[in-house]
């Protein structure tokens, strides 16, 4: 069976300088993936190759054995990667609920001027019933009809991850989700995102700082380090590597 | 070798031809990029102010007879940075950095509001055909010969050696004071320069005096080219000052220089060239007659087309931006439902009794007013859909309200169509050219949109137009661009009152169909893509396909107001209703009132068609006083103030993008919220639950405000 984002030989030169170079990364359905490296080690250029929002120099993005290289940003999305941002990206001026039916609206692909025209346009029963699901999934229900101006930094992340499973991705890519979150929030939010996971069985791929969220969420982890990948494997052991510690600690092997 | 030797000698008299408007353009685009480069500010009220200095040298020349130096110097070098001093002080300093579409609407405003100021100060009306006089006496009689090939006149020449002179001095100023490089420094970030010790504010408000002398002296410098001294044409100067500095980036002086010298000799070279090419195809001559607003469209348009950089490249982000305090949130967050119910009530009511009144004792003039007025209505929301709902600013909604004028006037005097079919039809067509248009446009940031819409504007106006199946060419000359009020079936269009009840329909099923949209799918999607256009693509929506669909159902509802508005006047009267500069108005009236509500465009369109006749002229106090002879004598104001007053308000959308009338709508609604809060929780009282807790409970920081990183 082919995995379910094969992203190989991944380059970006940003003006000469290659921001990350041949990375190859791959994502098993239902799994949880992490990426770590230092600051400015190419995570989120290489997060934004696979997302389309920068197009690569080289290399391929596969999602289901489909090559989804030449897709933009909105194509992909609507194959299945759900996405969450580093920092929070919302619809203003709008309602949690709000967040979560553009969302359904878009995955039934029901945007007809006409049918808006002809008054069909308005929330339908099942639509607001598939809301509700997802609202008490990640315990919004309380917060349904607020002002998204109103939700705390933690309560943001947690719509942008409600809105994000609207679609029903498939692979799920989470960006430092615990930046600007204090320890016990982001606890909770781990312990969300695992329940409704095993729910729907997605995959998630999380860029992440925090290393003991990776390491106690993630199954398996790449590690990037100035454009390169140093390390992969199954978590435990890939945040033990020598080589692992003296990129992200400083650490030298030689000296531990 | 002949022919080779005489086309040589064309080329460079076409060359040294456009130097000096180059070297005037050259000046717009230098002065432009500055203020936009300290401040952000994309400064469309540039024009504005390079007519109040033209218009106030003028005016101290001819009216008071003033020598030349004194009123230079008054216009240009005092009272010019005097203006962009004020404006930074009192409007710029105090917006949030990022808040990049609230200064475009401001300077927008500006744009209207300020020559209107200015000509109501000083008593200045333009006089048509005057043109105004140059620097130096004699100007445009003294010709001074280049090696036989071309004469410059005593005013080309001051023009360049102005322009040199300005240029090498700012040049000067940046390489050798501190104050060069302060100002270098607070353009990459405002914040690392105050770290450093220097007040980033003075050194703006120093930035914004030097542009605003830059505008001042090309107001003057360019003012003689014009035969009338007014307003429109100046403005027209920002779509050449931007795509000027578009060449250099919009950040680049030098290159910025570069492109308006070049603009200036590219003009002069088709102005050569063309009309050789022209004899053999005739659809260039309405081109070739206007050259001057069809170059800078037309290379803006490539620029846009073809630039990837200028497509990708964001605007330039402060690197301390971080720290800045978070926008405020909007004054009323949401909309309750209860007060969506009100104001449905109320304006039902009020058109019911409003209508019930004209229909039985309105006289023709009233008549005339409140059908203009509902007939704006419906044009004016094609700017709350494309402005309020998807959150571009287009101000080209002029030209698509004449697609629909046009289309009726041809379609009823060639093939003697049926005038409500002819507007549908007008509609269409205008719907079809806005998708089109959007087609490139919509990728680009908001204020490309902003910019590429005005010189759509700018060359609908200067060529399209003159095109004979569009605005009727020469015939049009003699007859007009009439259009015919004819019976159809039971509705007689000649009649007034029939009149009005097929526009209360067309609105009313304008407004439902709008409201439809907002509330459904369409409406949805673009409020994602409104906030965040990543989100929005992040979760599958195409900002493209939103976008064009937002432009051309924008299109369609201006193309149906401008046909019925054109039917309504018996006549396109395309210079009054649909010229660029009378359509900025529309943009600014909308925001400044409320462009987010289907009610709000009926607001809008009451100021932009009432203010005058009900308010200035007095006959609203008479009414209220009981007694026209109470009238005080400052009545009737002068039609200006509903410019100035429209232009100033929306200085308001950065604080209240909601609109002056739907904030205070939310404000009110609130207010009895509380107080009704405040009676149930009084002894004996129920506490406040339900939707009161929201109000009751203090906010807790927003989430926009803990994301800065």
């Amino acid at each position: 069976m082919t995995a379910l984002l094969d992203a190989s030989g991944i380059t970006k030169a940003f003006a000469g300088v290659r921001a990350i170079n041949e990375v190859s990364v791959m994502v098993d359905r239902g799994e949880r993936v992490g990426l770590i490296g230092p600051n400015g080690a190419g995570k989120t250029t290489l997060f934004n190759c696979i997302l389309g929002v920068i197009r690569p120099d080289a290399g391929r993005v596969v999602l289901d054995g489909n090559d989804i290289s030449s897709l933009a940003v909105h194509e992909r999305a609507r194959l299945g990667i759900g996405r969450t941002f580093q920092r929070i990206e919302l619809f203003l001026e709008t309602t949690v609920r709000d967040h979560l039916l553009v969302a359904e609206r878009v995955r039934q692909g029901h945007g007809s001027v006409w049918r808006d025209l002809l008054g069909r346009g308005r929330p339908s029963r099942d639509e607001l019933a598939a809301t509700d699901r997802m609202l008490e999934l990640l315990g919004l229900v309380t917060l349904a009809d607020e002002p998204i101006e109103q939700l705390s930094l933690g309560q943001g992340r947690l719509v942008e991850v409600a809105r994000a499973l609207m679609t029903r991705p498939s692979l799920l890519l989470l960006d430092e989700p615990s930046s600007g979150l204090d320890g016990s929030e982001t606890t909770d939010l781990a312990a969300t995102l695992r329940a409704v996971q095993s729910e729907s069985g997605f995959a998630m791929l999380l860029v992440e700082h925090d290393v003991e969220l990776v390491s106690t969420f993630t199954d398996r982890c790449y590690v990037l380090d100035f454009g390169k990948l140093i390390a992969a494997g199954p978590t435990a052991a890939t945040l033990a590597d020598p080589h692992v510690r003296a990129a992200y600690f400083g650490t030298t092997p030689e000296a531990s | 070798m002949l022919i080779a030797a005489a086309v040589l000698d064309d080329v460079l008299r076409g060359v040294l031809q456009g130097v000096p408007p180059g070297s005037v353009y050259a000046i717009i685009a230098v002065g432009f990029v500055l203020a936009y480069k300290t401040s952000g500010v994309f400064n469309l009220a540039f024009g504005a102010q390079a007519f109040v200095s033209a218009a106030l040298f003028f005016h101290a020349r001819t009216a008071w007879g003033w020598p030349s130096w004194l009123a230079f110097v008054v216009s240009v070098v005092v009272v010019a940075p005097a203006i962009g001093v004020a404006l930074e002080r009192l409007v710029f300093r105090h917006l949030p950095t990022d808040a990049a579409l609230a200064k475009l609407v401001i300077t927008i405003g500006l744009s209207v509001a300020l020559p209107s100021l200015f000509e109501l100060i000083v008593g200045f009306e333009p006089v048509a055909g005057r043109t105004p006089e140059g620097l130096l006496p004699g100007g445009a009689e003294v010709f001074y010969d280049v090696a036989g090939i071309y004469s410059f006149s005593r005013n080309e020449l001051t023009s360049m050696v102005i322009a040199v002179v300005a240029v090498a001095g700012l040049g000067a100023l940046f390489r050798f004071s501190p104050l060069g490089l302060q100002m270098r420094a607070t353009v990459e970030s405002p914040r690392l320069t105050e770290l450093a010790g220097v007040r980033s504010d003075g050194v703006a408000a120093f930035a914004w005096a030097l542009s605003s002398l830059f505008a001042g002296l090309a107001g003057v410098l360019i003012a003689p080219r014009f035969n009338t001294l007014a307003a429109p044409d100046f403005f027209n100067l920002v779509v050449v000052a931007v795509t000027a500095a578009a060449l250099g980036r919009l950040v680049d002086l030098p290159r910025a220089l570069v492109g308006g010298v070049s603009l200036g000799i590219t003009i002069s070279l088709v102005q050569t060239f063309l009309p050789r090419v022209a004899e053999h195809a005739a659809w260039l001559t309405p081109i070739q007659e206007n050259v001057t607003s069809a170059i800078p469209f037309l290379a803006l348009f490539a620029l846009v087309l073809g630039s990837r950089t200028l497509r990708s490249g964001r605007d330039h982000v402060d690197p301390l931006s971080g720290v800045s305090p978070p926008p405020p949130p909007p004054a009323a967050m949401s909309r309750s439902p209860l007060l969506t119910r009100a104001t449905l009530i109320a304006g039902v009511v009020f058109f019911a009794v409003v209508g019930l009144v004209v229909f039985t004792s309105a006289d023709a003039q009233w008549m005339f007013l409140v059908t203009q007025t509902v007939i704006l209505s419906i044009v004016f929301l094609s700017v709350t859909v494309i402005t309020g709902f998807a959150g571009q600013i287009s101000l080209c909604q002029g030209a698509f309200a004449a697609i629909g004028g046009f289309t009726v006037f041809q379609l009823a005097d060639r093939f003697d169509v049926n005038v409500m079919a002819a507007v549908f039809v007008g509609a269409a067509i205008a719907a079809a050219v806005a998708g089109l248009l959007a087609v490139p446009l919509v990728r680009l940031g908001r204020v490309w949109v902003a910019i590429a819409t005005l010189a759509f504007a700018a060359f609908f106006d200067a060529v399209v137009v003159k095109l004979p199946f569009v605005g009727g060419g020469a015939t049009s000359l003699l007859q007009g661009t009439r259009v015919p009020r004819p019976a159809i079936g039971p509705v007689d269009l000649g009649d007034d009152r029939h009149l009005l009840a097929v526009a209360l329909v067309v609105l009313g099923i304008t407004a439902l169909a709008v409201r439809r949209l907002r509330d459904g799918t369409t409406g949805r999607m673009l409020a994602a893509v409104r906030a965040s256009e990543l989100a929005g693509q992040s979760i599958g929506i195409s900002a493209t396909r939103s976008g064009v669909t937002a432009f051309a159902i924008s299109g369609f509802v201006a193309g149906l107001g401008g046909g019925l508005l054109s039917i309504q006047q018996q006549n396109v009267n395309y210079a009054t209703n649909f010229s660029p500069y009378a359509a900025l108005f529309w943009v600014v009236v909308v925001v400044s009132l409320g462009v987010r509500t289907v009610e709000g465009a009926s607001h809008a369109a009451a100021g932009f068609a009432l203010t005058d006749p009900l308010l200035f002229s007095g006959v609203l106090l008479a009414w209220m006083l009981r007694s026209p002879d109470s009238v005080p004598d400052v009545f009737p104001l002068s039609p200006k103030w509903r410019f100035v007053m429209f232009g100033l308000g929306t200085i308001a959308f950065a604080k209240h993008p909601e609109g002056l009338v739907e904030n205070g709508k939310r404000t009110a609604h609130r207010r009895v919220e509380q107080l009704l809060a405040r009676r149930r929780s009084a002894p004996g009282g129920a506490p406040p639950s339900g939707s009161n807790t929201a109000l009751a409970r203090p906010h807790p920081p927003s989430a926009a405000a803990e994301a800065s990183p």
